[in-house]
């Protein structure tokens, strides 16, 4: 069978240079006791410059991956905790008077940085949320009259609490639209539990993370993972998953269509072939099958499917009503 | 003196005559111009408990050519009666005389002894004028109880349990028997179905499945382009798999389907492995197979195929 060239060359390029990404997970494993999906769905956001939306109870370790794959990369983190007072200036940055000379000065907020941890953003008021995913969106800052651009690469991870709580703003559709993936970090296991535990419950202090990756190496995997090779039946299976979500009645899913209010946007098949990329990078591969798209199509699409009252009657979350059109899509 | 004397004789007889008369009348305060009418009041029951219903018929005997009305006969002037219905009816009595005949449905909620309120019988020309007017006190009264646990009993008197006409006991083995056939039937069509059924998919997916192979490998010498005939080889493989071991092949990627086989320890998992992994490269990563290729691989799902026809497919439960 001829193989093409190309892909071939391609393919022995990717394995070559995925390997920081190995490094990358030993070391977190230091670190981390599980939650290898969270890690690797991290991966997959910085690998096409994607923004996580995270959700979880509190001590799942999600700062503690943040941060550590910030430390293992060479990257500069941040965490800002959003609080109702919160003002843009305090995110982006203002400009400051010096009577010395008489003139403003731009200061730059904690939003210039590689790794941004935004803890229980829904709890600032939209004004705030808006500069963040505006920063999101452009990759740029404006302070004053001057824009300044934001580093490479820059990711945003940004955890949610549920609306009922008291003294949260809901965010918008169109702004969790901008992110990615919304990853559910979820309990670890009872081994994991056990060696948590284990590790955590030392007075020493930890051992240092060794620094095994640069950010360089992301830039040059992101160019590999645009030229990973996807097949027109995957293009047109995307397409297919995200539509299904708008209209399942056309795929057969009749009873589905009354479960959900509003689908998935043209976003979504965009992310989803991006994540599905890097997915195939992360397996070394120089192109992409129908599983790497249904391997990251709940974690894509969850926050982009509003069920419908008779989806909440009955207790339907996003994640079934994917796994059902997963179930119900014609593979190619 | 003399015709004094019996002027004054002359009136007293008259005064003696006046109340005569007025003995001799019933009980009519005021008589205006009307033949004498016959008025007769009937309360049934005449005895009752609270909140029972009272049937009160007023029968009106008149002259022909008059119309008769009642007159304080409304919900106010009733009290404590409650007047519930009223109906009026006329019937020629006699030949020179009509009956009219009012009845009442009232109800009491007062208990005691009540007495029928005062009315008044007015009658009127044809032309609607009044001709006259009859005050009437009816001397009938009704005397209301009081519900009482005793009365209670009285309202609503326990039946006893009512013996069935036929015997259930002869009904029973009857009914049993009904059912027992009805549900031997349904299980019998159910198996036959399924024995039919599965029986025929067994047969049917490797067959179609041969079938659709000769004819891919006919379209292949025919001039298919070979990338074609790998995308068609692995939708039949698909199709066949999920017909012959019930998985969802059509919906699965090829690590599901290996997945799902794995579980069921399928014979020649390896073999349908590859096929659908060399599929896949075909398909998915642009790879570009020459038609011997093709046909090595067609004939190998063709025996993987007939292999399996062989054994029968494990049990997906």
């Amino acid at each position: 069978m001829q193989h093409d060239v190309e892909l071939e060359e391609l393919g022995s390029r990717i394995i070559e240079a995925s390997r920081f990404l190995e490094l990358a997970e030993e070391q977190l494993a230091h670190r981390v006791v599980g939650q290898l999906e969270v890690i690797r769905r991290v991966f997959i956001a910085m690998l096409v410059n994607g923004h996580i939306l995270l959700e979880g109870v509190p001590g799942l370790a999600k700062t503690l991956i943040i941060s550590t794959v910030a430390s293992v990369m060479n990257l500069k983190f941040q965490r800002i905790q959003f609080t109702p007072d919160m003002l843009p200036a305090d995110l982006v940055g203002t400009m400051i008077y010096n009577p010395k000379d008489m003139e403003f000065y731009p200061r730059k907020g904690p939003v210039f940085a590689n790794v941004i941890l935004a803890d229980e953003i829904n709890r600032s008021p939209a004004k705030v949320q808006s500069a963040l995913l505006e920063a999101m969106q452009e990759r740029q800052v404006t302070i004053g009259s001057e824009t300044f651009p934001l580093q490479e690469p820059f990711m945003v991870l940004a955890t949610q609490n549920p609306v009922e709580h008291e003294g949260t703003y809901l965010l918008p559709e169109a702004q969790v639209d901008r992110f990615m993936m919304k990853v559910i970090v979820d309990y670890p296991s009872y081994e994991e539990e056990l060696e948590i535990m284990l590790r955590s419950a030392m007075t020493a202090s930890k051992s240092p993370i060794s620094v095994v990756v640069q950010p360089g190496d992301i830039v040059r995997a992101r160019a590999l993972i645009d030229r990973i090779y996807v097949d027109p039946r995957v293009q047109r299976y995307i397409v297919d998953l995200v539509v299904a979500t708008r209209n399942p009645g056309l795929y057969g899913m009749v009873e589905l269509a009354s479960m959900i209010e509003y689908g998935a946007s043209p976003r979504a098949s965009i992310f989803l072939l991006l994540a599905a990329k890097a997915h195939a990078f992360l397996q070394h591969r120089p192109y992409i099958t129908p599983e790497d798209v249904k391997a990251i199509a709940c974690d894509t699409l969850r926050h982009r499917i509003r069920p419908g009252y008779e989806a909440e009657a009955d207790n339907i979350k996003p994640d079934d009503i994917i796994r059902q059109i997963l179930q119900n899509v014609q593979v190619p | 003196m003399n015709a004094r004397c019996n002027i004054l004789a002359a009136g007293w007889v008259k005064r003696l005559l006046w109340l005569l008369l007025l003995a001799i009348l019933p009980p009519f305060a005021v008589v205006e111009g009307v033949q004498q009418p016959m008025v007769k009041v009937t309360v049934m029951p005449d005895t009752l408990l609270v909140g029972d219903r009272i049937h009160c018929t007023i029968a009106v005997q008149h002259e022909k050519g008059v119309a008769v009305s009642l007159e304080g006969i409304d919900a106010v002037a009733l009290k404590p009666f409650e007047l519930l219905s009223s109906r009026h009816s006329s019937s020629v009595a006699a030949s020179a005389s009509v009956e009219d005949l009012f009845e009442l449905e009232l109800a009491l909620f007062v208990s005691g002894k009540q007495a029928l309120p005062p009315f008044s019988v007015v009658f009127r020309e044809a032309s609607g004028g009044v001709r006259g007017r009859v005050s009437y006190k009816p001397s009938s009264s009704v005397v209301v109880r009081e519900l009482t646990d005793a009365s209670m009993r009285d309202i609503r008197p326990i039946k006893p349990p009512l013996s069935p006409s036929i015997p259930y006991l002869l009904l029973m083995p009857l009914l049993l028997g009904a059912f027992g056939v009805g549900v031997l039937v349904l299980l019998l069509i159910y198996f036959l179905k399924r024995t039919v059924r599965s029986s025929a998919e067994r047969v049917d997916s490797s067959q179609v499945a041969q079938r659709k192979l000769r004819k891919l490998g006919s379209s292949l010498s025919a001039g298919m382009p070979p990338h074609e005939c790998y995308e068609e080889l692995s939708n039949i493989m698909r199709s066949f798999l999920e017909t012959h071991y019930r998985i969802s092949a059509l919906e699965a990627v090829t690590q599901e389907i290996e997945r799902d086989l794995k579980k069921l320890g399928v014979a020649g998992f390896e073999s349908i492995m590859n096929l659908l992994k060399q599929a896949d490269l075909v398909k998915f990563a642009d790879s570009r197979p020459d038609v011997e290729e093709s046909r090595q691989s067609l004939n190998k799902a063709t025996e993987v195929i007939r292999s399996t026809r062989k054994s029968p497919p494990p049990s997906v439960e």
